[in-house]
C-alpha cells in the first residue's frame, strides 16, 4: 500500500512571519540574556581576614595530601602530616572560629555572606527563567497553533509530542512541526550557535550553568553557604586516617634504568 | 619579531627578559603616553593575553633598568584593573622598590605595606611583597615569620612554599627547609625541578647532618631519579644524579646486598652514576654553548662540563 502524503497548503508567508521572528528572537535572547548575566555577575567575594582564609584552605591541603603524598612523601613524613592534619581537623583548629565550633550552623537567610551567595545564584536562575516566560508566552499569545514547517525526512510517531506540541491534531504526519515546538527545538539547539557568535564559554548556556552549579569542587570556594565546615573537617579527617601509605620512589632507581638505559644494565 | 616577543620570561632567564624589554617600544605603541593609545587598541586587543604580556614586559624592563617602559605598563595596566586591584597593587610596589634610591625608601615602601595590609589582612601579592623586602633587607628571620603567617592562611601556595624553603636554607634550616620544599611538592607533584631543587637540598644536608646522613644522601638519589622520570633531559636532574650517587658510593652508604628490597645495592648506584655520566655528555654534545637557543642556561652547561672533566681521570 502506498504511502500516502500529507500535503498542507501554507502560506508562504508563515516563513517570513512566524519561523525566521522566532529564530531571531531565541538568538538575540540568548545574545542578551549572555552579556545580562556577565553585567550581574558578582565574583565570588575573597576571604576578609586570615582565619577565614585558612578555613578555606585546610581542606584543600587534606586532599592533596592525600592524592598526592605517595608521589613525595616517604613513610615517616606522611605519617607526620597525617597526624598534623588530623589533629587540626579534629580539634577545629583550623576553623575561623572554633568557639563556634558544634553550634547549629547559622541560618544563611540571616548571615550576610551567605546571602550574597544565594542572590548570586537566584540571579543567575532569574537570567533563565524570565526571558524563557516571557517568549513562551509571546509564542503562545501569537503563534500557537500555527504549522510552520515541513521536514524533508521521515520520523516515527513518537516524535509527535516533540515536534507539534500545541497542535491537537491525531491524524497530523510527524513531519509537520508547530511554531511552538520550533520554539523548543531553538532552545535546545542553539548552543553551538551561541558557542560560534560569543565564544566556547558564554553564559546563554544553559547547560553550562547547571554544570557550574553540580559542581562546587571546581570553584574556589569549597565550602557552600549553610554548609558546615566542621562536618567537611571531620569527614577528611576520617578518609586521612583510612589511608594506606605507599610511595613511588621506593625503587625508582631500578625502574630509571630500566626505563631509560637498559643498555647499561 | 613577533615570535621573539612570545619568548616566555622566567625570572631567572636574563636574556629572554634583555630581548623583550628590547622591544619595549613597539609594544607599547609607538607614543609612550598611554591615553592616545588606549582609544584604539581598546576594542581589539583588550584580553587577558595582552595585559599578561604587559606585565611580563613591566617586568622584564625593571630587570634591565628601563623604568620609564615600566611606568608606563604600569599605567595602562592600573588603568584598566584599577589602581585598588590587589595584582596591580603588588606590582606598583615592586616598581617602588625597584625605583627605590636608598634604605630610608625601602623603609618607606615597608611601612606603606604595613598600612595595605593592616586594611585588607587577605592581600596576597602585597603579603609576598612584604616577605620579599624584607629579604632583601637582610631581616631574614623576619621574613620567615611573614612567610609563616601567609601559608598559615593559605598553605597551597605552592610558590610561597619554596620560598620559605629558600630562606630556610639561607639559614642553615636544612630539615625545616626540606619539609617546606615537600609541601610544595605535595601541591604540584609532578614538577620535575622542584624533585630536582629537593635532591639538592637533600644533599647538601646529607653533607652536614651527621647521623642521618645515609638516609638523606639515599633520598636524594630517590628525587633525581624521579625528576628524571619526569623529564628526560633535564640537565640538573642528570647533574645532581652524578653528584649524589658518587656520595653514596664515596661514603659506602650502599650495601653490597641489601636486605630490604626498597633500598637499592652499591650495583645499581654504579649503574646509576654511569647513566647520568653518559646523559650528561650527551647533553652537552647536542647543545652547544654558542646555540641561541640554550643561551639562558649556558652557565648550566658549563658547570656540567666542569663536573664531567672532574669525574674523567678517575674512570
Amino acid at each position: 500500500m502506498a504511502v500516502v502524503e500529507q500535503t498542507i497548503l501554507r502560506d508562504p508567508a508563515l516563513f517570513y512571519w512566524i519561523l525566521f521572528p522566532i529564530s531571531v528572537v531565541m538568538i538575540l535572547t540568548g545574545i542578551l540574556r549572555h552579556y545580562a548575566t556577565v553585567l550581574m555577575n558578582t565574583p565570588p567575594k575573597p576571604a576578609s581576614t586570615l582565619a577565614e582564609s585558612r578555613e578555606r584552605h585546610a581542606l584543600l591541603r587534606g586532599v592533596n595530601l592525600r592524592n598526592h603524598a605517595c608521589a613525595v612523601l616517604d613513610r615517616e613524613s606522611f605519617e607526620a602530616r597525617k597526624n598534623y592534619l588530623v589533629n587540626g581537623f579534629r580539634s577545629g583548629a583550623f576553623l575561623k572560629d572554633p568557639n563556634n565550633r558544634g553550634q547549629p550552623p547559622a541560618n544563611p537567610m540571616t548571615d550576610p555572606a551567605g546571602m550574597e551567595a544565594m542572590m548570586g545564584m537566584l540571579k543567575g536562575n532569574m537570567m533563565m527563567m524570565i526571558p524563557q516566560t516571557l517568549i513562551m508566552s509571546w509564542i503562545n499569545a501569537f503563534f500557537s497553533g500555527f504549522v510552520i514547517l515541513k521536514l524533508p525526512f521521515p520520523l516515527t510517531i513518537r516524535f509527535k509530542s516533540m515536534l507539534q506540541s500545541g497542535v491537537m491534531t491525531r491524524d497530523l504526519d510527524v513531519q509537520w512541526v508547530s511554531s511552538l515546538s520550533w520554539y523548543f527545538l531553538n532552545l535546545m539547539g542553539l548552543q553551538s550557535v551561541f558557542g560560534f557568535i560569543l565564544g566556547s564559554d558564554n553564559s546563554a548556556n544553559q547547560m553550562a550553568q547547571q554544570m557550574a552549579q553540580a559542581n562546587p569542587a571546581a570553584m574556589m570556594n569549597p565550602m557552600q553557604p549553610g554548609q558546615d565546615p566542621d562536618k567537611l573537617f571531620l569527614s577528611e579527617a576520617e578518609n586521612l586516617e583510612v589511608m594506606e601509605h605507599f610511595c613511588i620512589l621506593d625503587g625508582v632507581e631500578e625502574r630509571v634504568l630500566r626505563n631509560f638505559a637498559p643498555e647499561v644494565i | 619579531m613577533g615570535g621573539l616577543v612570545d619568548a616566555e620570561v622566567n625570572g631567572s632567564d636574563v636574556l629572554s627578559a634583555l630581548r623583550l624589554s628590547q622591544q619595549a617600544a613597539a609594544i607599547l605603541g609607538h607614543g609612550l603616553a598611554p591615553n592616545t593609545h588606549a582609544t584604539s587598541s581598546k576594542s581589539s586587543r583588550d584580553t587577558a593575553e595582552e595585559y599578561s604580556r604587559i606585565e611580563q614586559l613591566f617586568l622584564a624592563c625593571l630587570q634591565t633598568g628601563d623604568d620609564q617602559s615600566a611606568q608606563t605598563c604600569l599605567d595602562r595596566l592600573s588603568n584598566r584593573f584599577g589602581p585598588s586591584n590587589e595584582r596591580v597593587m603588588g606590582l606598583r610596589g615592586l616598581f617602588q622598590e625597584a625605583t627605590a634610591k636608598d634604605q630610608p625608601a625601602l623603609e618607606k615602601c615597608l611601612a606603606e605595606y604595613e598600612t595595605i595590609l593592616s586594611e585588607s589582612p587577605v592581600n596576597v601579592p602585597i603579603m609576598k611583597r612584604r616577605v620579599a623586602l624584607l629579604r632583601s633587607l637582610q631581616r631574614p628571620s623576619d621574613a620567615i615569620a611573614a612567610l609563616i603567617q601567609l601559608l598559615d592562611a593559605i598553605p597551597t601556595d605552592a610558590e610561597a612554599w619554596g620560598e620559605l624553603a629558600d630562606l630556610y636554607q639561607s639559614q642553615g634550616l636544612g630539615a625545616q627547609a626540606i619539609f617546606s620544599l615537600e609541601e610544595a611538592l605535595l601541591i604540584a607533584p609532578n614538577s620535575w625541578n622542584i624533585h630536582a631543587r629537593l635532591g639538592e637540598l637533600l644533599h647538601v644536608c646529607s653533607s652536614s647532618s651527621e647521623g642521618d646522613a645515609a638516609r638523606l644522601a639515599g633520598k636524594s638519589v630517590q628525587h633525581f631519579c624521579r625528576s628524571i622520570e619526569l623529564c628526560d633531559d633535564y640537565l640538573r636532574g642528570f647533574y645532581g644524579l652524578a653528584l649524589a650517587t658518587s656520595r653514596v658510593l664515596d661514603q659506602k652508604y650502599a650495601p653490597e646486598s641489601p636486605s630490604d628490597p626498597a633500598i637499592p645495592s652499591r650495583k645499581t648506584i654504579q649503574q646509576l652514576q654511569a647513566f647520568a655520566l653518559q646523559r650528561l655528555e650527551h647533553i652537552i654534545q647536542s647543545r652547544s654553548v654558542d646555540d641561541q637557543h640554550w643561551a639562558s642556561s649556558r652557565s648550566e652547561l658549563i658547570a656540567a662540563k666542569e663536573l664531567l672533566n672532574r669525574f674523567a681521570p678517575s674512570k
